[in-house]
């Protein structure tokens, strides 16, 4: 009875729903105001992305005609499960996660393109010319960030020796040396972020000066506010990934210390994010494309070669 | 008295108002200062207005320019494709009542002849502040409003 108690507290509470809705809601608030702080302006009140929230459940959704009903409904959901699902594999505020085997690093990576897959359908089964467009360049741009990601997630688990996130974590906390050896692919890796979680430059996918809303353009009310917080999840746990394997996680800390830590080094991702948003115009398809396969992914395999390098000489 | 859940909505409803921006006949002058008003010198986001592209996330239309007989199926079918509660701005003269293209030939009116119109913001063309203001104003005014 108590097992259960303790396994209903983590899937509902902490590091389950409720820890991600209020850290997703927090990290779009923080994404927010420090993109308007760095146009110079006051930007949005810190309960904005809850105000957002409360009022996209509390209006009508609309089912339009051609849509078709069921995927059309149960999309979302299935989004934020794949993401939340997620989290139970990563290790937060101490070095182990919920859940630890061998190649969860693996099994992550992949979770994680549900939520892509998710956009792809919502736009194809939205039966809007708009949002098959959307669509489109979702897949299109999958498969450009998603080599560079998955080649930049292996450089750190080659030198640790290790498919697990949670032994990742542990042997840069055991060598911080190591750490440097992953800069570029942490770059890569922050790079290929905006074209996951499809913010600017590569936010292509939804541009809005040419095709409208992208993917949502046919989602209202409700499903568009539950589909807005997977995407925000998302961002929590691609960045506590990031923090887990390129950075060493909580620094061998536990309780409540090492959740500041964790905290600190996931709201330093989400403002390097920021910044490159700002920084940033949208750029083409096909640029992106070019950047992707051209820079991105060679900078990858130079950093994997790399890492089998220091792990053959100092491993 | 409200329940607890009514009051709720109408708080997250005044906090977060995204707007849709149609130009349904106008010169482009009310168009230009609708764009400025989302300009980080005005930084509108403070109260959580965010522009949308489509009009099942909007919430507040705002119409600029008279409406032309060209252009009434188009107003129509974008208000109908708004989820409710959803509410119309009337920006500038001509989107008020017809303005100085009253009476041409193609042309119908102030947007009211067409949809509900909740807010009218005169000028010709408003400044970004008359926007904003009206925009407030509107906010305020819907505090009570269960479904307009």
């Amino acid at each position: 009875m108590k097992i259960i108690l303790c396994q209903l507290f983590d899937i509902l509470i902490y590091p389950g729903l409720l820890f991600l809705f209020a850290a997703g809601l927090t990290a779009d608030w923080v994404d927010r105001k420090l993109y308007a702080r760095m146009q110079n302006r006051q930007g949005p009140r810190w309960f904005q992305p809850l105000a957002d929230f409360v009022k996209l459940v509390s209006k009508e959704t609309i089912t339009p005609k051609a849509v078709d009903s069921p995927l059309f409904k149960v999309l979302p959901y299935i989004a934020i499960a794949a993401v939340a699902s997620c989290i139970m594999m990563i290790p937060l505020q101490n070095m182990d996660a919920l859940l630890s085997f061998q190649g969860d690093l693996i099994v992550i990576a992949y979770m994680l393109t549900i939520p892509t897959m998710c956009l792809f359908l919502i736009g194809w089964y939205s039966s809007s010319p708009y949002a098959a467009v959307g669509s489109m360049r979702v897949l299109t741009q999958f498969f450009a960030y998603e080599v560079p990601l998955l080649l930049a997630l292996l450089g750190p688990a080659v030198i640790a020796g290790s498919w697990s996130v949670g032994d990742i974590a542990f042997y840069y906390n055991a060598k911080p040396v190591m750490t440097a050896v992953n800069i570029a692919g942490l770059l890569v890796a922050l790079i290929a972020l905006q074209g996951k979680l499809e913010r600017v430059p590569f936010d292509i996918p939804h541009a809005e000066t040419e095709i409208v809303g992208g993917v949502f353009t046919e989602y209202s009310g409700k499903l568009y506010a539950f589909i807005k917080l997977a995407m925000s999840m998302e961002m929590i746990v691609v960045a506590a990934l990031f923090s887990a394997v390129f950075l060493g996680g909580s620094l061998g800390l536990s309780g409540v210390l090492g959740f500041l830590v964790f905290i600190g080094k996931l709201f330093a991702i989400i403002f390097i994010s920021a910044l490159i948003r700002s920084l940033m115009a949208r750029v083409r398809i096909e640029q992106m494309i070019n950047f992707c396969w051209r820079v991105l992914t060679p900078a990858a395999m130079a950093q994997l070669i790399i890492s089998i390098i220091v792990r053959a000489v100092y491993g | 008295m409200k329940s607890i859940r009514e009051q709720v909505a109408a708080w997250a409803r005044t906090a977060s108002p995204w707007i849709i921006h149609f130009n349904s006949g106008s010169c482009n002058g009310c168009d230009i200062e609708t764009v400025a008003a989302l300009t980080p010198r005005f930084d509108v986001e403070r109260f959580g207005i965010v522009q949308h592209g489509t009009p099942r996330h909007a919430d507040v239309l705002i119409v600029t320019g008279a409406i032309s007989k060209q252009q009434k199926d188009r107003l129509v079918r974008i208000y109908n494709q708004m989820a409710a509660p959803k509410f119309v701005v009337a920006l500038g003269a001509c989107a008020c009542g017809g303005g100085v293209l009253q009476g041409c030939y193609g042309v119908l009116g102030g947007a009211d002849k067409i949809i509900p119109v909740d807010l009218y913001v005169p000028g010709c063309p408003p400044r970004p502040e008359a926007l904003i203001d009206g925009i407030v104003k509107l906010l305020s005014g819907i505090k009570g409003v269960e479904n307009a």
